[in-house]
């Protein structure tokens, strides 16, 4: 039942157009106390920038001039955060922090010239300044608008008042000075003004939301981060995943040999050193033992040669992905057809990618898909290699976080990769892998 | 019989020297890389005394990737009646088919950790250098997963199975029946089922055999 009352309830408050319900929205007014407080800060900014900027390129003779420049960029670097979390709060604009001042040297000298080959600072004080004109502007017309338009519609509230504690029954519209003049005072006469109040404020409440748009604007392109910081600060993570994946990989082969090889390799020298002591008084067990140890060594040597091909397969680099995909595809527990059409070699690092994406997904196919066929194609599309790796599994593969399929596909994006994957429970189950070409 | 062994790795080569000279053999040459085997076998063609058997590392300098193979094809196309078996870390189908290529008398490739069974080692070489087929059971069931004749090798009886894949890695009937511990009356019955249900003529040759499967199983 509460679910059903609830949706009513949403529903209800729908029926009230946009229009109407933007005066009386949290929002608008939130907006409107951003326009409010414009002014007063802007001032503060404006004053501060060009006083400090005259200031620093007056005494700019002196060798108080650069240190005082810097200051002054430091500062509007601060109230540029100020202005951030003021934009956050009322305009509910997430802009990130831009890169961080990078300093090389140390000392004051290191700081003041981080300071100015930071673009950063520079727009940050390039904002003190234009954000004043802007900021009246916005103030004058966002509050003239809004407090007639409030204070006509509410006349009919307050119109006794004047009646009752002035000389005039109510505003007058004009008056010639000789007892001739018009006084809004008739309930007619004071429904039209409520009228045209009413306009004026749902007029105003879209008026309000255009300019708030600007300063939107003006935040996120002046205070937020440069493009290129952001596809830097990407690359960063990315490289992250790939640290992360490496280091992985490489626990996974100390774990491999410590359980595998090694321990056969320990099984095998016990074997061999009792059969030693044996020798003598026992030939029989000795022999024996001799058989078992070379079992385990014949053992050992299979485990490291899987674990070799899994770190990376000569075929690989000796033929390419075609030899390498078709032997991958032979090792697989359903029928593989593997189809590579590629007009020459990529870059060892690309047919390593590829090579380990269709050898992840084949062992997903092997492990979930109850599959009883499955395809690999790989070609090249325009600068970028594809893959596509199909079955005619049970298909509802999980693409969730944690799950294998999205660790893979954080692996390709590291590397500007895509994973697509379609996988209608019942009906098979198709990745798609695309990797920018190298050559 | 006359060996001449290719192996970059100075331990395995002094290894597999003294394997075969225990067991009679003669390790006439022992080179560190694919030219210096080239090389080699062209001294003795010219004087008249082709080994009869190499048997070659497929990783050797200088890059460490598929020397030996390819050292091995052009021994294999120059001195047609000289066996060539070639030793690998790793067996990948792809390699066996570029050294069999067409002619299977003379040819072996195997991992290099059978030369732990040091008496089914020494028997593949001598194989080799008779003109026979020794290939991986690996190579045999990549061969056997990836044919597209799935529905046809279906229908062959789990014995079946194993005759053919044993038949594929070049061993002879009455090996085969060793190897199973059955009559080599028993093994001939699998041969001539296994070849009637692949629609393949019997041939003689046991070379010519492990030809007409492996072609079965590539097309």
């Amino acid at each position: 039942m509460a679910t059903a009352d609830g949706h009513g309830t949403a529903t209800r408050l729908h029926r009230v157009p946009a229009a109407l319900r933007a005066p009386l929205e949290g929002r608008t007014w939130r907006e409107f106390l951003y326009l409010l407080l414009n002014l007063p800060i802007a001032i503060v900014m404006f004053v501060y920038a060009v006083t400090m900027t005259s200031l620093g390129v007056g005494l700019l003779v002196t060798f108080l001039g650069l240190p005082v420049l810097a200051g002054t960029l430091a500062g509007a670097r601060g109230l540029g955060s100020l202005e951030r979390v003021r934009a956050r709060a009322l305009l509910g604009l997430d802009v990130a922090a831009p890169e961080p001042l990078r300093v090389r040297k140390g000392g004051l000298l290191g700081w003041v010239g981080a300071l100015f080959k930071s673009g950063v600072s520079w727009r940050h004080l390039l904002y003190c300044v234009l954000h004043f004109p802007w900021a009246v502007f916005a103030f004058c017309v966002s509050v003239v608008l809004w407090v007639n338009g409030w204070g006509l519609l509410l006349y009919p509230t307050y119109q006794w008042a004047l009646e009752r504690y002035t000389d005039q029954p109510g505003f007058q519209l004009w008056g010639d000075g000789n007892g001739n003049s018009f006084y809004v005072d008739t309930p007619f006469e004071i429904a039209v003004t409520s009228a045209v109040g009413l306009l004026i404020v749902l007029g105003t409440a879209w008026v309000i939301r255009g300019l708030a748009q600007v300063d939107r604007l003006l935040v996120s392109g002046l205070l937020g981060p440069s493009r290129l910081a952001t596809r830097v600060s990407e690359l960063e993570s990315d490289r992250g995943v790939v640290v992360d994946t490496a280091a992985a990989d490489l626990r996974r082969i100390e774990r491999n040999l410590h359980d595998g090889a090694q321990a056969r390799l320990v099984a095998l020298a016990m074997d061999l050193g009792l059969a030693k002591e044996k020798l003598q008084e026992d030939p029989e067990a000795a022999a024996r033992m001799v058989d078992e140890a070379h079992g385990e060594v014949k053992l050992a040597l299979q485990e490291l040669r899987d674990l070799a091909r899994g770190i990376h397969p000569a075929i690989l680099t000796d033929r390419g992905l075609g030899p390498a995909l078709s032997a991958l595809a032979a090792r697989c527990t359903v029928p593989v057809k593997a189809t590579v059409d590629l007009p020459t070699r990529p870059a060892p690092a690309i047919e390593g990618i590829a090579y380990f994406t269709v050898s992840e997904l084949l062992q997903n196919i092997s492990k979930h898909a109850r599959a009883s066929r499955a395809s690999v194609d790989v070609w090249r599309a325009e600068g970028r290699i594809m893959l596509q790796v199909s079955d005619d599994g049970v298909g509802g593969a999980d693409t969730g976080t944690g799950s294998g399929l999205a660790g893979l596909a954080d692996r390709l994006d590291s590397v500007d990769g895509i994973l697509v994957v379609e996988s209608p429970a019942g009906r098979g189950t198709t990745v798609t892998a695309e990797v920018p070409w190298r050559g | 019989m006359r060996v001449v062994i290719a192996e970059d790795s100075v331990l395995l080569r002094e290894g597999l020297t003294r394997l075969l000279t225990d067991r009679g053999h003669d390790v006439v040459a022992g080179v560190g890389d694919a030219e210096g085997l080239i090389g080699a076998i062209g001294d003795m063609a010219a004087k008249d005394e082709l080994p009869d058997v190499v048997v070659a590392d497929v990783r050797m300098p200088p890059t460490h990737t598929d020397e030996g193979v390819r050292a091995a094809v052009r021994l294999r196309r120059d001195h047609p009646g000289l066996g060539v078996l070639v030793l690998s870390q790793y067996v990948e189908e792809q390699y066996a088919t570029e050294l069999i290529a067409g002619n299977s008398r003379g040819v072996g490739y195997l991992l290099k950790d059978r030369v732990a069974d040091v008496g089914e080692f020494v028997d593949a070489v001598a194989r080799v250098a008779e003109g026979g087929t020794a290939l991986d059971p690996e190579v045999v069931a990549q061969l056997l997963g990836r044919s597209r004749k799935q529905d046809v090798l279906a229908a062959l009886t789990p014995r079946e199975g194993e005759v053919l894949g044993l038949m594929a890695e070049g061993r002879t009937n009455s090996a085969i029946a060793r190897q199973l511990v059955v009559s080599d009356g028993a093994v001939e019955k699998h041969v001539s089922n296994i070849f009637m249900k692949l629609g393949l003529s019997q041939s003689d040759g046991d070379h010519r055999r492990v030809l007409a499967v492996l072609t079965y199983l590539g097309s």
